[in-house]
């Protein structure tokens, strides 16, 4: 029966191999998510709570600040993230092209802003979106505006503020994505299209997107997943205002945990709103952009 | 009309210098095949004629319309690639018909002519699968429905077989064939194997370093070739070469303890040469004969291939008539008959 001895010891080994990471991502990533689940069923303040059954649930139906925070959420993923998506394409397809000069200083130029400090970065939008600053400056200079558009003290403006911030930042990083994948498409294909007589726009509407169809699932899941907790860049640049106006789950949630006196469980309960908008969003993108059983 | 004119066509890179100068006539109907080296501009060749590639100087003319500057899309060619470069998210179908819907041809037409595509082609069952659910041949023969659908003047085939295993490719090789007897159009095809130009080709054109070393039908260039490169590059075994001294009518082997005997040609003053002999030119009843040693044998069953040499000499490669009693170690005299020889000059060039 050396066999089974042998199967238990690899059992035994793989199962020791595997015990620090299980117990680490048991430790930090396991037990907060339950425990945050348990929370979202808890009222109270502070460290105060209670079990309060759905009474969270109600209370977001109820709160003003929550529905502005979501539509805001909402429209910044409704905006952004099929502006990025497309733009990042675009440069893709631009920045592929082995005829261009200066391909690898573009792609680095555009794919730096994610890997710059997002505190520098925050602050530099913050002067340079000001009344005074240099990009108000420039559009009266170009007299495509004759007043200085309140960047942040408008509500509409503030949220075009925050959608070319993320834009500017995130957009080089999923080009790299794109980039990668049209690395892998054999070059022939587009000779061949070429050869057949398909127009430019068609050889990338028909030929590139259909094949980056994988990669641009995923890049629209993660961004998605990453535009619903957007936090950093209302928190450092508009900090949620003015009036709620950039409000969003994530920033919501950090004040109602560590600004306003705590409240733990409906903060909870807010951070599985944004579980739920996640779980049901990837599913719908997953679900549309599945491989079509022949007719 | 959809011959083919190139004159003093040639291409750079930078100062690298691929194609040197090539003039070259295809006639309409004509199956020509480029063959050569790796390296050699083969197929730089032909996707000059396709324009995927710019003519750095020269001029390329199909079906007497100068085509230097016309859209690939525009020239009257179709080309099947040797990664074939089907679409990977279309269908058979769509695939074969992707052309034709840019061409503003009508839908019911464009069925008719994929139809009509995958019935020559034996791909009616397979028109609602995608490139990865195929097999390599079934992708090749996409590949040329592709071409087909498009009624083109002339095909160009890019190595189309050397992804295939060995026994699809004698197979897809005669498909191709008759393909050729049923389309009736111009067939230029690209290839560094020989055997593939021998059995397709009309006329081989052989490249060499950029330049065309010889053009001629299959035959010609086996029994007549103009260089040392062309003889030693068509035909399968290699030609044997011999070093040589032309002298007075008569050429004699050093390496082969002085053996001489007549040539066919003359020289005025004695000369280095290089004697070639194909392997299947050795005959029992020769006149003349080398006395080898035999080191290797290989047995084919419909022949038997000898090598051996003779001293420090070259190995040669003697095709024994499948003489089956032939084993390594044994005293072989290899006979022919002298004019059955080629001999070249110290420049490569044949003498005749």
């Amino acid at each position: 029966m050396s066999g089974t001895r042998l199967a238990r010891n690899e059992q035994i080994n793989g199962w020791l191999f595997i015990a620090p990471s299980v117990l680490l991502i048991g430790i930090f990533l396991v037990y907060p998510i339950l425990w945050s689940l348990w929370m979202s069923f808890q009222v109270g303040k502070g460290m105060n709570f209670s079990f309060g059954g759905f009474t969270n649930i109600i209370r977001l139906t109820k709160d003003p600040i929550f529905q502005i925070a979501l539509t805001n959420t909402l429209i910044f993923l409704v905006f952004q993230v099929p502006i990025m998506l497309t733009l990042a394409l675009l440069l893709a397809s631009a920045l592929n092209d082995p005829k261009l000069k200066f391909r690898g200083f573009f792609r680095t130029a555009i794919f730096l802003p994610c890997v710059t400090s997002l505190v520098a970065y925050s602050a530099l939008f913050r002067s340079m979106f000001s009344n005074e600053g240099v990009v108000n400056k420039t559009l009266m200079a170009m007299h495509i505006i004759d007043q200085p558009i309140l960047w942040t003290s408008d509500p509409f403006w503030a949220k075009v503020l925050v959608i070319s911030a993320i834009t500017w930042r995130w957009t080089g990083y999923n080009m790299i994505f794109y980039l990668a994948a049209l690395q892998n498409i054999d070059r022939s294909i587009y000779e061949a299209a070429k050869i057949d007589g398909v127009p430019a726009w068609a050889r990338f509407t028909q030929i590139t997107v259909p094949m980056l169809k994988p990669v641009i699932l995923f890049t629209s899941v993660t961004s998605t997943i990453g535009t619903l907790q957007l936090f950093d860049e209302v928190f450092n640049i508009t900090e949620g205002g003015p009036a709620n106006a950039t409000m969003t789950l994530s920033l919501y949630i950090y004040n109602l945990t560590f600004r306003f006196m705590p409240s733990f469980g409906y903060a909870s309960t807010v951070s599985y709103v944004i579980v739920v908008g996640v779980a049901i969003l990837s599913f719908v993108q997953f679900y549309l952009a599945r491989e079509r059983s022949r007719a | 009309m959809s011959g083919l004119k190139l004159r003093g066509v040639r291409k750079s890179y930078g100062n690298v210098q691929v194609l040197k100068g090539i003039d070259l006539d295809i006639d309409s109907k004509e199956f020509v095949v480029f063959v050569g080296p790796s390296g050699c501009g083969k197929s730089t060749l032909l996707r000059m004629i396709a324009g995927l590639e710019d003519i750095t100087d020269g001029d390329i003319a199909i079906g007497g319309r100068r085509v230097n500057d016309v859209d690939p899309s525009k020239r009257g060619i179709a080309m099947v690639f040797q990664s074939y470069a089907l679409y990977p998210h279309m269908t058979v179908r769509e695939n074969m018909g992707f052309a034709l819907k840019f061409a503003g041809v009508p839908k019911a037409e464009i069925e008719k002519q994929v139809q009509e595509a995958a019935k020559i082609l034996e791909l009616q069952p397979l028109l609602e699968r995608r490139p990865k659910e195929l097999s390599g041949g079934q992708r090749q023969r996409v590949a040329i429905g592709r071409a087909i659908v498009r009624h083109p003047q002339v095909f160009l085939f890019d190595e189309p077989l050397s992804n295939l295993d060995a026994e699809l490719r004698v197979h897809m090789r005669i498909e191709i064939a008759k393909l050729h007897k049923e389309l009736q159009t111009t067939i230029i095809y690209v290839t560094h194997d020989q055997v593939e130009a021998m059995t397709l080709a009309d006329k081989i054109v052989v490249l060499r370093g950029g330049e065309i070393a010889q053009v001629g039908t299959p035959l010609k260039l086996y029994d007549d070739p103009d260089n040392l490169f062309v003889a030693g590059f068509i035909g399968s075994p290699k030609m044997n070469f011999l070093k040589g001294q032309l002298e007075n009518e008569r050429v004699v082997l050093p390496e082969y303890g002085n053996i001489s005997f007549p040539a066919s040609v003359s020289a005025s003053a004695p000369q280095e040469v290089t004697v070639g002999i194909r392997p299947d030119a050795f005959d029992a009843g020769g006149s003349e004969q080398l006395p080898l040693k035999v080191e290797i044998v290989e047995h084919l069953g419909n022949e038997t291939y000898a090598y051996g040499r003779l001293g420090s000499g070259e190995l040669l490669t003697i095709a024994t008539d499948n003489d089956r009693q032939v084993k390594p170690g044994d005293d072989f005299v290899a006979r022919f008959n002298p004019s059955s020889l080629l001999l070249f000059s110290e420049d490569g060039q044949r003498i005749r």
